[in-house]
């Protein structure tokens, strides 16, 4: 049977309220073609898990997507703040759970590995762990026979994850060209299922061949969409690198809400295929292999 | 915007990314996060002339890179030319981090104390805050982790030097004395470099202390951009060193030729 279906079909079976973990670090290799697609099909109280992010996130702040952000960053780098995201923090319109980096990695591989807690000494003396007293999400603890303190992180369940891939068979087998996935490998590890969006569906002939290259195998991808540019945006190295003209203009925009809204719909939402997004905002998807 | 150094023949963003590259020798093993130019810059810099040895993860990702020039994000693809190993993220790099195989880490952040400790989470308080900003990110980690930690500042003011952090996002040497020691920390920061001074870290106490002024800034000076008491040194407050024309000129035509680091500026 084909997992291959259409970024729409893909986000359609996402529920309001699920918890999406979104792939990529900062501008590099954000699943941005399934994102559209949930901000265009109007999902509302998604939990984000999003380690480190930027544009994804605030895509889904701006379409009124999002109850809660689960991150250890979200920024535009040296490009600015994300602004739809600060403002919506800063207002209470949404709900930051505040990680770093490694805190999060390690409640998403106490959850893949099916343990209580995953040990790390990232967070330790920071304000961090405070905001998860009650919660007790990661907490401070001490080794009993040798002393050493950690932080314990416990399970986190996603829903679902959203990966961006250079290439996928039909039956889910999926790659990464050649090996550089950050943390999505972490996110894909602890979601009950997982969407790649894929810049190609090739033959599985193409995964025997080279079986040393697949990133996922087939049982972890449960979804796949063909969206050429799908994280534009963002980078897909080595194909392309991020569009620092969106991220400024995109930013830009925000100073005036009434623009912004007018630049989203225009730029972002209204159209209604990711080529035509792509053609609108003058991509080209003639992508090298 | 590039300030010049008086008598220096650098500007100021050069002469922080000198001071950096100095206080790196061959065994240095470092990486980089977001918005590192000057620490991006310094690394490049020592590599080609004092520390040849040195390892340098671009964007914490790619070993060995060098690029042709510096893009406008230190997390991304433009920086990773000529690397011989692009590495994963939980396998590779937390690996080498948490085993301090890496060992040598830069951050800065919109606020820092006198312990080296610093806030890239929120402005105000936190549940109400006045500016959300980007998250702690890796600096959360990494600040336990790594023991040779590196600071750095281009706005010497009282609004980055602050007394009390609003939110501590990275630990530096977190309540001072041997906070790190009884936590099985590893080493702490080592300097901050900033756009006025030199800062090291007075040993016993762990809070800054003058280690040398840039031209033309007196001690009163920074004083007075600080929001904490700066310690001083016995004796004479040196200047902080004059970079070579060797320096600035590898620094000028090979390493940023576009002058990526005044993105910091």
């Amino acid at each position: 049977m084909s997992k291959v279906t259409t970024l729409e079909e893909a986000a359609a079976s996402i529920p309001d309220g699920s918890t999406v973990a979104i792939g990529g670090l900062s501008m590099n290799s954000a699943p941005m073609a399934l994102v559209r697609e949930l901000v265009r099909q109007q999902k509302k109280d998604l939990d984000l898990v999003a380690i480190v992010a930027g544009m994804a996130v605030d895509w889904l702040v701006a379409g009124g997507c999002v109850r809660r952000v689960m991150s250890g960053l979200v920024s535009f780098e040296g490009l600015g703040l994300a602004p739809n995201f600060r403002a919506a923090v800063q207002s209470g319109q949404v709900a930051i759970e505040e990680y770093s980096e490694h805190l999060l990695i390690c409640r998403l591989q106490a959850q893949s590995y099916n343990l209580p807690f995953m040990p790390t000494k990232a967070g330790l003396g920071t304000d961090v762990l405070g905001l998860h007293a009650e919660s007790g999400a990661v907490r401070e603890e001490k080794d009993g026979p040798t002393g050493e303190h950690y932080v314990a992180c416990t399970r986190l369940a996603v829903d679902v994850a959203l990966v961006h891939a250079h290439e996928a068979d039909m039956r889910g087998t999926t790659r990464v060209n050649p090996k550089l996935v950050w943390m999505d490998n972490e996110i894909v590890n602890a979601a009950t299922r997982s969407v790649a969006s894929v810049e190609r569906v090739v033959d599985s002939a193409a995964f025997t061949e080279e079986p040393e290259r697949t990133t996922y195998p087939r049982f972890m991808i449960d979804t796949v969409a063909p969206a050429p540019r799908g994280a534009y945006p963002c980078s897909c190295f080595p194909d392309y690198s991020h569009d620092s003209g969106f991220f400024t203009e995109y930013s830009m925009a925000t100073r005036d809400p009434e623009e912004f809204s007018r630049f989203f719909q225009e730029r972002v939402v209204s159209p209604d295929t990711w080529e035509d997004f792509l053609a609108v905002n003058n991509v080209s998807t003639a992508v090298s292999a | 915007m590039s300030t010049p150094v008086p008598g220096y023949d650098c500007t100021i963003d050069e002469l922080m990314v000198v001071t950096f590259s100095r206080a790196m020798s061959n065994d240095t093993r470092a990486f980089n996060g977001a918005v590192s130019f000057i620490p991006v810059c310094g690394y490049l810099l020592a590599r080609r002339t004092h520390a040849p040895e040195l390892v340098w993860a671009a964007s914490s990702i790619a070993v060995d890179a060098d690029p042709d020039e510096i893009g406008d994000s230190t997390l991304s693809d433009s920086l990773w030319g000529g690397a011989s190993m692009l590495s994963n993220s939980p396998f590779d790099f937390w690996t080498y981090a948490q085993g301090a195989r890496y060992n040598t880490f830069a951050f800065r952040g919109a606020q820092m104390d006198a312990y080296g400790n610093v806030n890239n989470t929120v402005i105000g308080p936190y549940d109400a805050p006045k500016v959300r900003l980007p998250g702690g990110g890796g600096m959360a980690d990494l600040g336990a982790m790594i023991p040779r930690i590196y600071l750095w500042s281009s706005t010497h003011d009282p609004r980055t030097f602050v007394d009390h952090l609003h939110f501590r996002s990275g630990i530096g040497w977190g309540d001072g004395g041997d906070h790190r020691e009884r936590m099985g920390m590893p080493g702490g920061p080592q300097l901050c470099i900033t756009n006025m001074c030199v800062f090291d870290f007075e040993p016993a106490s762990k809070r800054m202390r003058l280690a040398s002024l840039h031209p033309e800034v007196t001690a009163d000076q920074v004083q007075e951009a600080t929001g904490f008491e700066v310690l001083m040194p016995d004796g004479e407050i040196p200047t902080t060193a004059r970079p070579t024309a060797e320096e600035l000129h590898i620094l000028r035509t090979e390493v940023d030729p576009t002058s990526a680091r005044l993105r910091e500026f």
